[in-house]
């Protein structure tokens, strides 16, 4: 027996353009837990798909952290039918890629251990590599090749571009992974059969390869550019306790010597049906959909347990934590205050003194950008995720003013906006901005898709039809009252950044030609 | 009730035979319904206003919001020299330094309290100014409009408040391998000369004044040089009324724009090292492209897709990225110019230690392209990429106008009018041998560009488990290419030797 039926229906299908801010999400839950939102809206003929895992890099521990973000990047990577000319031979090759890898492992951890004896200055580089390593890493380079022969280069690709899909892509957070595309709208079924053909039976394929791929992608975002390597240090400042503490791609370490056993196990957690929502936004017909999902993704069996929640709970902060740096950057200041998670009922008036502050008519921009030329640019947000939130204010330095001087001023509107409330017509204008974006929010599937991938995520999809009213009804006295509970001094990191003045590159000699 | 039964028993025997049919082991055996799709036609929407401008415009009333946007001939190639920057700054205050009666201040605060988006702009050939707002206040809203376009006040403070926010971000010129690699590839592309890479300085901002704003405004900022894209929640009829009311009686009379510059010159062949302290290097490959009318574009842009311009169905991306594991990006571009040939650019971020090897493998596809022909397959899915996508930019009522604008604004309505109707059938008309002769004609390595950003000593140094080395890949000499001083653009001396 299928489980009952269930229909969520918040608005008639009919009633679309007239009910415009309300999104109408119908819900389905599959007989395996696997739950299905669908909107239908007929403006082109395409359907943007896509499916949320409630897993993000929260749900790693230290040695494995960037686990969830290398996963995003194997999802990619094929099935037994998809992405091989010989499966059996394929799985062989890879079963004995993985025992070499197993004893290459062991090398990986001598030259960690020369690192720590300060034998060597940097476990990375390929010099450093024992010759037991470089002989087994030969080996390893013959079963590549060998593997390579059965290889339908990203196959999964080719199959969706060919059929009109564009715009696959996938993403990690803290909270969540996601994976999205959009497929022309007679190909609802082709969506079908290959979501649930790599969520059913994927084959982690050409997964040591990947992780170099991730290690570039950190080199590209975080190493090699001027913040990244500052701002992930402030994030897990901000972060003691929490999982939040470790960034979502990785520690360098543990990036590099994820192991396979350690994927699969991470896997059959985390990407069971019940832990995902799958998610259609476009031209189809949902009755269809709802049978095609059964039919797809009803093969895949319930998991054999419910992923564990995060436990932790950060500790309140003690006292206000300080980063000072210097960077190639223009001098800024970034301060945070520990705040509160989705849904939490401080969090919509925290959103909208974010809005108080922002923006050409926002207090930060009049204050400290036009009145008191201390910034040229000023920004503040609430970041509500899953099990917490911050609140934050960004701001570059107007030279010669310094970054202290800065910092000194974005307190000084605090102030204002705790010692007195925000009269009527400025938090009018705020609830005005947000009344509109509740009509630019449905501007197109790939739109409503991503909304729902964020709320769903975070755990309650509904948010998107009931956050508008919940930020209407925020008074002056609510904002006033959030400003004085959470942005106080002890809550609060900082991170000054001031220009590095000799610049490094300039001082190394360049070789002779 | 009982009657219901039997339905509902067929109903759920009918899904239990649906989920007990075999699903395929490849999805090639799925059948699907065909997709018939049409693409907007210029006459449907366009309207020439009575001045002559030209107006596209689509009413969509499923939302309470009007879209409305002044595209605008003018750019930073009417400069004057000396003047850097100054198309920038116009653009940017038109909006944003007070209009007609208002200042800049009350400006922002009667858009802010509409919520309604007034944004303008100038770039290189192109400027625009847009307005989204409810449409309950597109009277008002237009009226602002009218304001901007017509009455701007360029404030002193607001001027004086921008070119300091420019000031700064010109600061950061060198802060990013990345900023450095679009500079230096600006350079190496079009040469010292083109109008793309005569970039702001400090002197050049501190020359320009207020009166050069109103006077490049009241130049080119002129309905002769609009063109109108407007969607939303409005009635055609009415729309026309309005828009031939905001351009009436124009107070200025202007200069009819003319044609962006279209001689440049591409640097030498070689490989040209900008030495930058990080640990991965930034690479680019550049050859010359083709121009937008150019008989070849469109198997140029398949055999583009195929040899990098396609994500991972891509040959580059498939052996930089998935077989080598050697970068996160990997790919070619191949824009078309509108106004000037465009290029190609193979380009991808590397490991210090490895930016020769992977290097070698992105010229060694770029060869392999033009001495064999490509796949069945490959082909295939090129067009059908090509083909299943077209819709796409056709998503919203907001595209559909802006695509058939551009298509006015940059001439091709008028040379090529059945561009979008035939698009498809031109795709689908591309053959491997069409491939290999576009591939033959543009992909010459032996007259490549290589720009590499990042630490030269380790990029020199080259990766043990892979013999090559970055000198052997050029005919053409190693150049050492020294960063600019970011605030005067002027090349600052290589360390000593």
């Amino acid at each position: 027996m299928r489980s009952a039926w269930k229909w969520v229906c918040l608005a008639g299908l009919a009633a679309w353009p007239a009910t415009a801010q309300q999104v109408p999400v119908i819900e389905k839950t599959l007989s395996n837990g696997l739950r299905l939102l669908m909107v239908v809206r007929h403006d082109e003929p395409t359907i943007a798909g896509g499916w949320v895992a409630h897993v993000g890099s929260a749900n790693e521990r230290p040695g494995i952290t960037g686990i969830a973000h290398l996963f995003e990047h194997m999802m990619f990577k094929g099935t037994p039918t998809i992405g091989t000319r010989d499966a059996e031979k394929d799985r062989q090759i890879m079963a004995e890629q993985d025992r070499i890898r197993e004893e290459m492992r062991v090398e990986e951890a001598k030259v960690r251990a020369a690192f720590r004896r300060g034998e060597i200055e940097d476990w990375q580089k390929p010099e450093h590599q024992t010759p037991r390593w470089r002989e087994l890493n030969q080996r390893f380079q013959e079963l590549i090749k060998q593997q390579r022969e059965l290889l339908v280069k990203n196959e999964f690709d080719r199959i969706y571009t060919s059929q009109g899909g564009s715009g696959m892509n996938a993403f990690t957070a803290k909270d969540l992974t996601a994976y999205f595309i959009t497929v022309p709208a007679n190909k609802l079924e082709l969506w079908m059969w290959m979501e649930s053909e790599r969520l059913y039976r994927p084959v982690f394929r050409e997964f040591y390869a990947e992780r170099d791929v991730v290690y570039e992608e950190r080199r590209l975002r975080v190493e090699s550019t001027p913040l990244g390597k500052f701002e992930e240090a402030f994030e897990s400042m901000v972060w003691k306790a929490h999982p939040y503490h470790w960034p979502v791609i990785g520690w360098p370490s543990d990036v590099a010597s994820i192991s396979k056993a350690e994927a699969d196990a991470f896997y059959a957690t985390y990407y069971a049906p019940q832990n995902i929502t799958a998610i259609l936004v476009g031209d189809f017909d949902p009755q269809t959909a709802v049978s095609l999902a059964e039919r797809y993704f009803g093969r895949i069996p319930r998991g054999p347990q419910t992923a564990p929640e995060v436990i932790t709970l950060e500790p309140p902060q003690p006292a206000e934590q300080r980063m000072v740096a210097e960077a190639d950057t223009n001098p800024r200041v970034d301060v945070v205050w520990q705040s509160v998670p989705f849904q939490h009922r401080d969090g919509y008036a925290l959103q909208v003194l974010a809005q108080v502050l922002n923006g050409r008519t926002g207090r930060l921009y009049k204050r400290l950008v036009l009145e008191r030329q201390l910034a040229t640019s000023a920004y503040a947000s609430q970041d509500s995720m899953k099990w917490a939130g911050l609140f934050g204010i960004s701001a570059e330095v107007r030279e010669p003013k310094t970054p202290s001087e800065l910092e000194e001023g974005i307190y000084e509107v605090l102030e204002e906006l705790k010692n007195k409330e925000v009269p009527a017509e400025e938090l009018q204008k705020v609830k005005n901005n947000f009344a509109a974006a509740e009509y630019r929010k449905l501007s197109s599937n790939m739109a409503i898709l991503f909304q729902l991938i964020w709320q769903d995520g975070m755990g309650d999809w509904r948010e998107i039809n009931e956050a508008g009213a919940k930020i209407q009804a925020v008074t002056a006295a609510d904002v006033q009252r959030v400003a004085r509970k959470y942005l106080t001094r002890e809550n609060r990191t900082v991170a000054l950044y001031h220009r590095k003045t000799t610049s490094k590159a300039a001082d190394t000699p360049v070789a002779a030609r | 009730m009982k009657r219901l039964m039997p339905f509902l028993m067929l109903w759920m025997a009918v899904l239990m035979t649906m989920a007990a049919e075999a699903i395929p082991d490849r999805p090639e055996k799925l059948q699907f319904p065909p997709l018939q799709y049409e693409p907007p036609k210029a006459a449907d929407y366009r309207v020439v206003l009575k001045g002559g401008t030209v107006a596209y415009l689509a009413p969509d009333r499923s939302l309470p919001l009007v879209n409305i946007v002044v595209l605008m001939r003018v750019g930073s190639y009417l400069e004057p020299a000396g003047k850097e920057g100054l198309a920038e700054l116009t653009g940017y205050l038109l909006a944003r330094g007070g209009a007609g009666q208002r200042s800049a201040e009350e400006l922002e605060e009667r858009l802010a309290f509409l919520a309604a988006q007034l944004n303008s702009g100038v770039g290189a050939v192109q400027g625009s100014v847009s307005l989204n707002l409810l449409s309950k206040d597109l009277e008002e809203g237009l009226g602002l409009l009218r304001d901007v376009l017509t009455q701007p006040r360029f404030q002193e403070d607001k001027l004086a408040l921008r070119k300091q926010q420019l000031l700064q971000s010109m600061k950061e010129r060198n802060d990013e391998s990345a900023s450095i690699e679009s500079y230096q590839s600006g350079y190496l592309s079009y040469g010292e000369d083109f109008f793309l890479n005569r970039h702001t300085t400090v002197a050049s901002l501190e020359a320009i004044r207020r009166e050069d704003l109103q006077a490049f405004h009241r130049r080119w900022m002129h309905p002769t040089n609009f063109i109108l894209a407007v969607s939303g929640d409005f009635d055609r009829a009415e729309m026309i009324q309005k828009l031939e009311r905001l351009l009436a009686s124009w107070p200025f009379a202007g200069e009819k724009a003319p044609q962006p510059p279209s001689e440049y010159r591409l640097a030498e062949p070689g490989i040209y090292i900008t030495e930058k302290d990080v640990n991965q290097g930034r690479v680019q490959i550049i050859l010359p492209g083709v121009r937008r009318g150019d008989p070849d574009l469109i198997a140029s842009q398949v055999m583009n897709h195929i040899l990098g311009g396609g994500g991972f169905t891509s040959r580059i991306m498939n052996r930089v990225r998935s077989d080598e594991g050697l970068a996160y990006s990997a790919g070619t571009r191949l824009s078309p110019g509108v106004y000037y040939r465009g290029l190609f650019q193979a380009g991808f971020q590397t490991k210090s230690r490895t930016v020769a090897y992977a290097t070698s493998i992105v010229l060694e596809e770029m060869r392999r392209i033009t001495r064999e022909k490509v796949s069945e397959q490959e082909l295939e899915t090129a067009k059908r990429a090509f083909i299943d996508t077209f819709p796409r930019q056709f998503a919203t009522k907001a595209q559909v106008v802006a695509a058939l604008a551009d298509e006015e604004m940059t001439g091709r309505y008028f040379t090529d009018p059945d561009w979008f109707e035939k698009f498809r059938e031109r795709v689908a008309a591309v053959t491997a041998e069409d491939v290999q002769r576009v591939a033959e004609r543009l992909l010459r390595p032996e007259r490549a560009v290589i720009l590499v950003v990042g630490h030269k000593p380790d990029i020199l140094l080259g990766h043990p488990q892979h013999a090559v080395s970055l000198k052997d890949l050029s005919k053409g000499p190693m150049v050492d290419l020294p960063l600019r001083d970011p605030l005067t653009m002027k090349p600052l001396p290589l360390a000593a030797k």
